[in-house]
């Protein structure tokens, strides 16, 4: 009996654990007003908190049947996987928000990746791998799956892109996509063993793995969101005005072809 | 029966795979928050690379003239080779310029964080002016690309570029007359 209280008590602590931190990034993006540039991701978190008070609620209430829990499990799952593009979309702005040029360019080059990524998911959920079953249950599985793939995908096109262009993230822009991604591309591998390995203990392990990952996606979050953002250059070891603008000046000769 | 393992091999296949690509889409996850921490942007090394640029040599692969005399006096089958070798010399031309227009990119957001205004204010146009420069070694770069994969295309001229290069050589040449700062090594802290 004892392995099996020691596996109940690690699961309950690595789902209670992570919100109690969400709670933290709640509380830090209101006292830093990030509110006002990431409402999204301020959404997200609370909507996590929320989803995670309700289900617990559910899960600890003696009467209530594994359907009705599964039957909310699912309606919040498609609430969050809706605020994790609205995530995404911010983090891109904030990305490319001092670039006019990249505004426009960049946008467009995104769009092209999700209509890409887009079209893959849906083949994913044509092609999915596991039972075909037409239960509602099998069917937000398959959305998840897709969605996490398209949200993972994007997520790393922003990082190629970034390093591509040689774009500084912000601290805090960089925490959260590198949370959110890590957090989708679990879900992707995650989502996709479920759908094969059905055994109790592979769905145990699965569980316990993919707790354990959103904790560590929280703590970066919260890291992130503590770390210091970078100190202003000291501008000797940048060069002069003079030469920034003998930079600028010749490039701009450069582009007008 | 047959039919039905078949099935489950490929379920297998198929969830085995996303398996393999999420881990992959991890790793870059982890090579970029470990590798983009703190780096250093060595601008002096982009100035030499930007240098070594021959505007010459590159004007003369991306020459319709001259390309038209070699498939008028080359037979179809060297033409093809000798404008691959052509196109391809031309393509990392570009890459290279494009290389630099990063690093340009970085000591311009560098520059955006100082505390002197007047060099904040240039670093914002220097990495606009950047993003559009690495913008277009992207667009060139395919263009060439395609032309290395179907050499019988004939070829659009590319002056543009070429004078790109010859402007970037000339603001090289005028930086390097700069005493200070242009060959410090500018460090930039990223994410």
């Amino acid at each position: 009996m004892l392995p099996m209280n020691w596996h109940r008590a690690l699961l309950l602590f690595l789902w209670i654990t992570p919100h109690v931190l969400l709670v933290v990034v709640a509380a830090a993006v209101c006292k830093r007003r990030l509110y006002r540039e990431f409402p999204c991701f301020f959404a997200y978190v609370l909507c996590r908190i929320a989803v995670f008070i309700l289900l617990f609620t559910l899960y600890t209430v003696y009467g209530v049947t594994g359907r009705q829990y599964a039957y909310a499990f699912s309606a919040t799952l498609l609430l969050i996987i809706a605020l994790g593009f609205g995530v995404i979309d911010e983090v891109s702005r904030d990305l490319f928000r001092k670039s006019p040029f990249l505004k426009v360019a960049a946008k467009r080059l995104l769009r092209c990746v999700a209509g890409l990524l887009l079209v893959m998911g849906v083949l994913l959920a044509v092609h999915a791998p596991g039972s075909n079953s037409v239960r509602w249950h099998a069917g937000i599985s398959v959305i998840n799956r897709g969605a996490a793939m398209v949200q993972c995908g994007l997520l790393l096109a922003l990082l190629l892109l970034a390093r591509f262009l040689g774009l500084t993230w912000r601290r805090i822009t960089f925490g959260i996509t590198l949370g959110l991604g890590t957090l989708a591309s679990v879900d992707v591998a995650a989502s996709a063993l479920r759908a094969e390995f059905t055994s109790a203990a592979a769905m145990e392990l699965l569980n316990l793995l993919t707790t354990g990952i959103y904790l560590v996606c929280v703590s970066i979050w919260t890291g992130y969101l503590f770390a210091p953002e970078l100190e202003p250059a000291a501008s000797p070891t940048i060069g002069s005005p003079d030469e920034m603008e003998t930079w600028n000046t010749e490039l701009q000769n450069l582009l007008k072809h | 029966m047959e039919h039905g393992a078949a099935e489950l091999a490929q379920a297998l296949i198929a969830a085995w795979t996303l398996v393999a690509v999420a881990f992959f889409a991890l790793g870059i996850l982890v090579y970029v928050a470990i590798r983009g921490r703190a780096r250093a942007v060595d601008l002096e090394r982009a100035v030499n690379d930007f240098r070594s640029l021959d505007i010459a040599a590159f004007r003369n692969l991306v020459d319709p003239a001259e390309e038209a005399f070699l498939r008028d006096n080359l037979s179809p089958r060297t033409f093809r080779a000798i404008k691959r070798q052509r196109m391809w010399a031309a393509l990392i031309y570009a890459w290279e310029a494009g290389r630099a227009a990063t690093a340009l990119a970085k000591v311009g957001q560098a520059a955006q964080r100082s505390l002197e205004p007047e060099v904040a204010a240039s670093g914002v146009q220097v990495t606009e002016n950047a993003f559009r420069l690495r913008w277009q070694t992207v667009r060139v770069g395919l263009h060439l690309l395609t032309e290395v994969l179907l050499p019988d295309l004939s070829s659009r001229s590319l002056p543009s570029l070429a004078d790109q290069y010859e402007r970037a050589a000339e603001t090289l040449f005028r930086l390097g007359r700069f005493p200070s700062g242009v060959r410090k090594l500018v460090r930039s802290k990223s994410a």
